[in-house]
């Protein structure tokens, strides 16, 4: 599982994994990008993570002796670390008030709200990284039965905390945001605090398991700030 | 040193108007956008004028309309695009405006070029959030400066003098139509025709242009299939599916799915951050001088 390396723009390097996201992926991923920080630490503004790739951007730009130093890099032998074990639940709301898709995506998918809901939060889903809005994870695990297209047209509004799923994704929308996702629950929970230092809670590698809430209980911790619970 | 307050207040504007910085840099790993000043060279230009920080805030004006007032001593200074500035009603062509309680500034006519920077000694004093005091929504508490409020900067110059130098500004830059690019990650996919019409044609930018991304009207023949998820950056040139190139801009999202073609050099996202809807620009293809 070795990455190939190529150039964007002048100071931006990426590692590339042909490979298939997996948890055995993100491995490699994420021990590279210890591996890089130790090595290239000072000349790194900062490393950013996809499902396939890592980028690199560097204070400098790229000349022949740190491309070089690039390429003896790469073929070295890094240890891998271990994922987390850390699993995070998540209250989640699917009551279709709320998540307004829930029934169209159900008739769409020929299957009753009940079966779907507990497709959705019956899995355990990876961390892979964050990126589309500040503090949104992409996690890796949907249900293959659950994969359905993004809408043609996004809406305009997507609420704060909204759980939707889009193509072979599911995600939590951590701040109001247009988007193209079908909407199928919500969480009371904030996933993003501009304030905190760090603003988000979760970490790339942790795992995250819905727990569905009745509405009732939604209404109820969103009036409180509820906090979150984790299990190692 | 112990400081005074003064506060800049805004009269009069149109969309669009706010602080910028350098940005979060750093940030991304959070899925937080960079950010800050479009154009950053006009940005570094301003607070190198007025002999600040390198990351000293300022204000980024994109219309005209502008009116602001200050309550104490400032010295302020002016770049980016060449428009009609007045001082207390006065046409002004200085790049440092010396600003005693109570002047108005306005900026009227834009003659060349979509953004002004209006910087001041040592920079705003906002509240930074996550190291950055540039705006983006539901990071900092708004997106937008409107009509009464009041910035804060500091005022440490009770008398102060004529001590800085005038300079002649050169807006020749801002007349250029070429965008330096470098081959991003799925270039080699695009077919030899669609590689021909991106180096040969002009391309309009179109209506759709702002702080997140810049498209052209164009369309350019794409097969090339969506990707992975994978990093983004400002002057990353994404195609859709539907062949639209967008060109990513300071607060673009930090991850994207369409194929990344492009890569602009720096110095051409600053001179894009420039250009208005329907103006021509055309892409001019560079090699890395040294290769992988």
């Amino acid at each position: 599982m070795k990455p190939s390396l190529r150039q964007i723009g002048l100071n931006i390097i990426e590692l590339f994994w042909a490979e298939k996201p997996t948890d055995l992926l993100l491995q490699h991923i994420l021990s590279w990008e210890l591996a890089i920080n130790s090595q290239f630490g000072a000349e790194v503004i900062e490393t950013r993570k996809g499902f396939q790739t890592l980028s690199c951007q560097m204070k400098n730009e790229l000349n022949r002796s740190i491309l070089d130093d690039w390429k003896l890099f790469l073929e070295s032998e890094i240890e891998l670390s271990q994922l987390s074990e850390k699993v995070w639940e998540i209250p989640v709301c699917y009551d279709p008030r709320i998540g307004k898709d829930l029934q169209t995506f159900a008739n769409s998918k020929s299957l009753d709200i009940e079966k779907l809901v507990k497709l959705h939060y019956q899995a355990r889903y990876r961390i892979h990284f964050f990126g589309f809005l500040p503090g949104f994870m992409y996690l890796n695990g949907l249900d293959p039965t659950l994969h359905f297209p993004r809408k043609n047209v996004p809406d305009q509004k997507i609420e704060a905390g909204s759980v939707a799923i889009g193509g072979a994704q599911t995600g939590i929308y951590p701040t109001e945001s247009p988007g193209g996702w079908h909407v199928i629950g919500r969480t009371p929970i904030s996933l993003f605090n501009p304030e905190a230092n760090p603003p988000v809670f979760t970490k790339p590698g942790d795992r995250i398991k819905f727990i569905s809430i009745s509405l009732e209980e939604f209404d109820e911790q969103s009036q409180n700030s509820t906090f979150l619970t984790s299990h190692d | 040193m112990i400081r005074d307050i003064g506060y800049l207040e805004i009269l009069k504007t149109n969309p669009g108007t706010s602080i910028q910085d350098l940005g979060r840099i750093g940030l991304g790993h959070w899925g937080i956008p960079i950010s800050g000043a479009q154009d950053q060279r006009s940005f570094n230009l301003v607070n190198h004028l007025l002999k600040n920080k390198p990351n000293a805030a300022v204000l980024e004006i994109f219309q005209p309309g502008f009116k602001c007032s200050f309550d104490s001593y400032a010295t302020i200074g002016l770049a980016g695009a060449k428009a009609e500035i007045r001082k207390n009603g006065a046409l002004n062509s200085s790049t440092l405006i010396i600003i005693k309680p109570g002047d108005e500034v306005e900026i009227g006519k834009f003659c060349l070029g979509s953004i002004v920077y209006l910087g001041i000694a040592l920079g705003f004093q906002t509240m930074p959030v996550l190291e950055s005091r540039s705006f983006y929504p539901r990071i900092t508490h708004s997106s937008m400066l409107t009509k009464g409020e009041k910035i804060p900067f500091f005022t440490n110059q009770a008398h102060p003098k004529e001590t800085y130098s005038t300079v002649k500004m050169d807006l020749n830059w801002l007349e250029e139509e070429l965008l330096e690019v470098f081959p991003g990650p799925d270039f080699e996919a695009l077919s030899e025709e669609s590689k021909t019409e991106l180096f040969h044609k002009s391309f309009t930018i179109s209506t759709l242009a702002n702080r997140m991304a810049f498209q052209v009207e164009e369309l350019l023949p794409n097969q090339i299939p969506e990707q992975m998820t994978a990093a983004v950056y400002p002057g990353t040139v994404q195609l859709t599916s539907g062949g639209k190139l967008l060109i990513l801009m300071r607060d673009a999202q930090v991850t994207g799915g369409y194929p990344r073609i492009l890569q602009l050099a720096a110095s051409s996202i600053s001179l894009l951050a420039q250009k208005k809807p329907r103006q021509k620009v055309k892409f001019h293809l560079k090699t890395f001088e040294v290769g992988l």
